[in-house]
């Protein structure tokens, strides 16, 4: 999980300058992918944008880690079960885009939110089995039953949620960056100006098979290694 | 009376809520603001695309169990299989585009056939073997036909609630590929409607979702 979180410094670093005599050039020492239409040099914008993408996708996981361990905490008593699945039934990105038709379109804060909020209902299931060990546990019943005030509980307990909860951060993080990168490349992401993966995937997917760019490939196969780095991650067998 | 009234309580439990989101989707398609700024007709169903979805659908629903009875619950642990599924399905819709010889003419259907199964079998395949019930030690040490009885057992009951509950995401799949790949299609089709501000056209597709969730959860008899 440390390493992920390292990412949300690069949501704070600046845009590259433009340089609009030098667009269009051809890989050379001095810039090994070339540059762009607007004279950026495309390694240095495609290392930004992915970390940049990497530290947005941090920072939704966060939220909707958060936010599930409350909907798991809550789903103790199952009220909210039914909620919950017809959440986990509607695709996020079908409910997206008649929000962003509404409102013409969202920025990036509003963006993590959305995604942040929409993957909590997925993660809830996870964490509750996560979570059920210790609610079972004879220490919880012994808390409850001397009736220990809620701030002492949360203090004993909370850590341990949260142990189990990071457990699950790769996932939420995958499902964040593809996300942010499915909706930029449908033209519904953050606004122009604030470069990620899913922009330059964008940017570079309708020109792909006519005039290949060495940009649009390298952004390609860095999308292809962070779903390769974290399915490793996962510890399959 | 009491029986009725026990079983209205039970369903209102189970359903209700759930119900009461959808409810809300369904005033978020019908009120859905603002206006076309030239009156135009709501698209028309794209009836053509109807017959090749099915198909996709037809062998996604029948190679994904296929291949789970083949290789059991032993499939959800393969590194492999994560290394196929890890890729989205816009990752592999990419990749065919660039890939796509220019002789062959912009990709179609096939192509958009091919990255849709691309993008979901395996993850349907890491789906179903991960809902399969463990082999060790029975049905294992009863030799592998009784294994494979098992497993075909277990998947014909898990089978219509998968269909049912996972309909959705491959309709959102199908909209991503068909914008990158420039299918139209049944994905596209609410992204028109949203467009053409057709709200009924949405509302429609909004209590189809819903239906889809109804059957899920009817047939998940287990509380999760």
């Amino acid at each position: 999980m440390s390493w992920r979180l390292v990412f949300l410094a690069a949501l704070l670093l600046p845009e590259l300058g433009l340089a609009p005599f030098q667009g269009g050039l051809a890989p050379t020492w001095s810039h090994p992918l070339g540059t762009d239409d607007l004279g950026r040099d495309a390694l240095l914008r495609l290392l930004l944008a992915a970390a940049r993408s990497l530290g947005f996708a941090s920072a939704c996981a966060l939220l909707s880690l958060g936010l599930g361990l409350g909907l798991g905490l809550a789903w103790w008593g199952r009220r909210l079960e039914s909620a919950l699945s017809a959440l986990r039934g509607l695709p996020p990105l079908l409910f997206l885009l008649p929000l962003a038709a509404t409102t013409g379109g969202f920025t990036l804060p509003v963006t993590g939110l959305l995604l942040g909020g929409l993957a909590a209902p997925h993660l809830a299931p996870a964490l509750r089995v996560r979570l059920d060990t210790f609610r079972q546990s004879p220490a919880w019943a012994a808390e409850r039953c001397l009736g220990a005030p809620w701030p002492s509980r949360l203090r004993r307990w909370g850590p341990y949620a949260w142990t189990q909860a990071a457990a699950l951060f790769p996932s939420a993080w995958l499902s964040a960056l593809w996300g942010e990168a499915t909706l930029s490349a449908l033209g519904l992401g953050p606004p122009p100006g604030r470069d990620s993966l899913g922009r330059l995937l964008a940017e570079e997917l309708p020109r792909l098979g006519s005039d290949p760019s060495p940009l649009g490939w390298a952004a390609l196969a860095m999308v292809l290694l962070l779903a390769w780095i974290s399915a490793m991650g996962k510890g399959e067998a | 009376m009491a029986p009725l009234a026990r079983f209205a309580a039970v369903a209102g439990a189970r359903f209700g809520p759930g119900l009461a989101i959808w409810g809300l989707g369904l005033l978020l398609a019908l009120s859905l603001p603002g206006t076309v700024w030239k009156a135009a007709q709501p698209p028309p169903f794209p009836w053509a695309a109807l017959p090749p979805t099915l198909a996709a659908v037809a062998l996604l629903g029948l190679a994904a169990p296929a291949l789970v009875w083949l290789g059991g619950p032993g499939l959800a642990r393969r590194r492999s299989l994560a290394l196929l599924e890890a890729p989205p399905d816009l990752l592999w819709a990419a990749y065919l585009l660039a890939l796509w010889p220019a002789v062959w003419g912009p990709p179609t259907l096939p192509a958009w056939l091919l990255a849709f199964l691309l993008a979901a079998l395996p993850g349907e395949v890491h789906w179903l073997s991960q809902a399969l019930p463990g082999e060790d030690p029975f049905p294992l040490a009863w030799g592998p036909r009784a294994q494979r009885r098992v497993r075909w057992l277990a998947l014909r009951r898990l089978w219509p609630r998968w269909l049912a509950a996972r309909l959705p995401l491959w309709l959102t799949a199908t909209l991503v590929l068909e914008r990158i790949l420039g299918v139209p299609g049944l994905g596209s089709d609410w992204l028109a409607r949203v467009s053409r501000r057709d709200r009924v056209g949405l509302a429609v597709w909004v209590m189809a979702l819903a239906l889809l969730w109804f059957i899920s959860r009817a047939w998940d008899r287990e509380h999760a």
